[in-house]
């Protein structure tokens, strides 16, 4: 849920640089893991795809909640494809959006950094959740109450650190007010992990073998 | 006690539901309603731009250009009819 949603030229050249370099860096590397160590099987393309589809559709709603609000699924990408896969369906969905008009093309590489981080916290968990319990709802409702919090935070971050042009407001300004700003995002998180956990749910109730094994 | 620990996970669940939940209640008594792309510039220190109203179902609305979905739509669908017929992909 926490996507950066300013305006192209918030950030300086230069931090747009710096952000989608290291994005690049990550969708490379993921490149590289999916060609040698973790091949995808068809089904797990499939699945790809469809969470890919979902991801992009539900963003691009504004759910009428505090004035408006988004969605974005990345949770549901993490516990189902996993990160390798995940951080690529994070690009794609943030260059289609992008292309539509929704967020600036210079975010997207701070964009995929805060998104892929909601993936990653989210599988993480989702996996160490199964030592407290191997109910699917929970584990990926705690999953994606996590994945979010860590995407608020590194957009936190990312702003902080990248400041924005054109604005008088102090460092601790500009954090109190994203504070509040990530809270809100939380808010709409409930629904998120609801929606993700019922997601889950059913897919472990009907097609268990999608959630088996190590989701790379 | 039993119960409490077969259903540990769904008390975790509930426990941090309860608290983001007034994190966000209180979160919003503050700021009060606003659009998220006037919340963002808000919170960073922009102005905030009046925003053309378009059309909503229910309260929801699509972002983006209407136009530039039927583009990418476009192009998506050639990128794929070019994949599938030169590359068998």
């Amino acid at each position: 849920m926490a996507h950066i949603h300013l305006e192209d030229g918030s950030f300086t050249l230069f931090w747009i640089l710096v952000w989608w370099i290291i994005a690049l860096c990550l969708i490379g590397i993921a490149l590289f893991l999916l060609r040698s160590k973790y091949k995808p099987d068809p089904k797990k393309i499939t699945i790809a795809a469809f969470v890919t589809a979902a991801a992009f559709a539900i963003f691009q709603v504004q759910v009428p909640i505090a004035g408006g609000v988004h969605m974005n699924l990345t949770p549901l990408i993490g516990i189902l494809t996993g990160p390798v896969i995940g951080t690529l369906i994070v690009f794609i969905v943030n260059i289609l959006s992008a292309a539509i008009g929704h967020g600036g093309w210079g975010l997207v590489g701070a964009n995929v950094l805060v998104n892929f981080s909601e993936v990653l916290v989210a599988w993480l968990v989702f996996k160490g959740m199964k030592k407290i319990t191997t109910d699917l709802f929970t584990r990926s409702g705690v999953a994606t109450f996590a994945g979010l919090f860590a995407g608020n935070l590194a957009m936190i971050a990312v702003i902080l650190v990248s400041g924005i042009q054109g604005v008088h407001q102090t460092t601790t300004q500009i954090l109190a007010g994203l504070s509040l700003l990530a809270a809100i995002n939380m808010g709409v998180a409930i629904i998120e992990a609801l929606l993700t956990g019922l997601i889950v749910a059913y897919v472990g109730k009907i097609r268990p073998d999608i959630l088996e094994g190590d989701r790379k | 006690m039993s119960v409490f620990i077969e259903r540990k996970g769904l008390v975790i669940f509930g426990a941090i539901l309860i608290v983001v939940l007034i994190a966000a209640l209180a979160a919003y008594q503050m700021t009060g309603s606003m659009g998220i792309e006037d919340r963002y510039n808000t919170a960073v220190g922009l102005p905030v731009l009046q925003q053309e109203e378009g059309g909503t179902f229910f309260g929801f609305s699509a972002e983006g250009n209407p136009v530039l979905y039927l583009i990418v739509l476009c192009v998506l669908i050639i990128v794929c009819f070019v994949a599938y017929r030169y590359f068998r992909i």
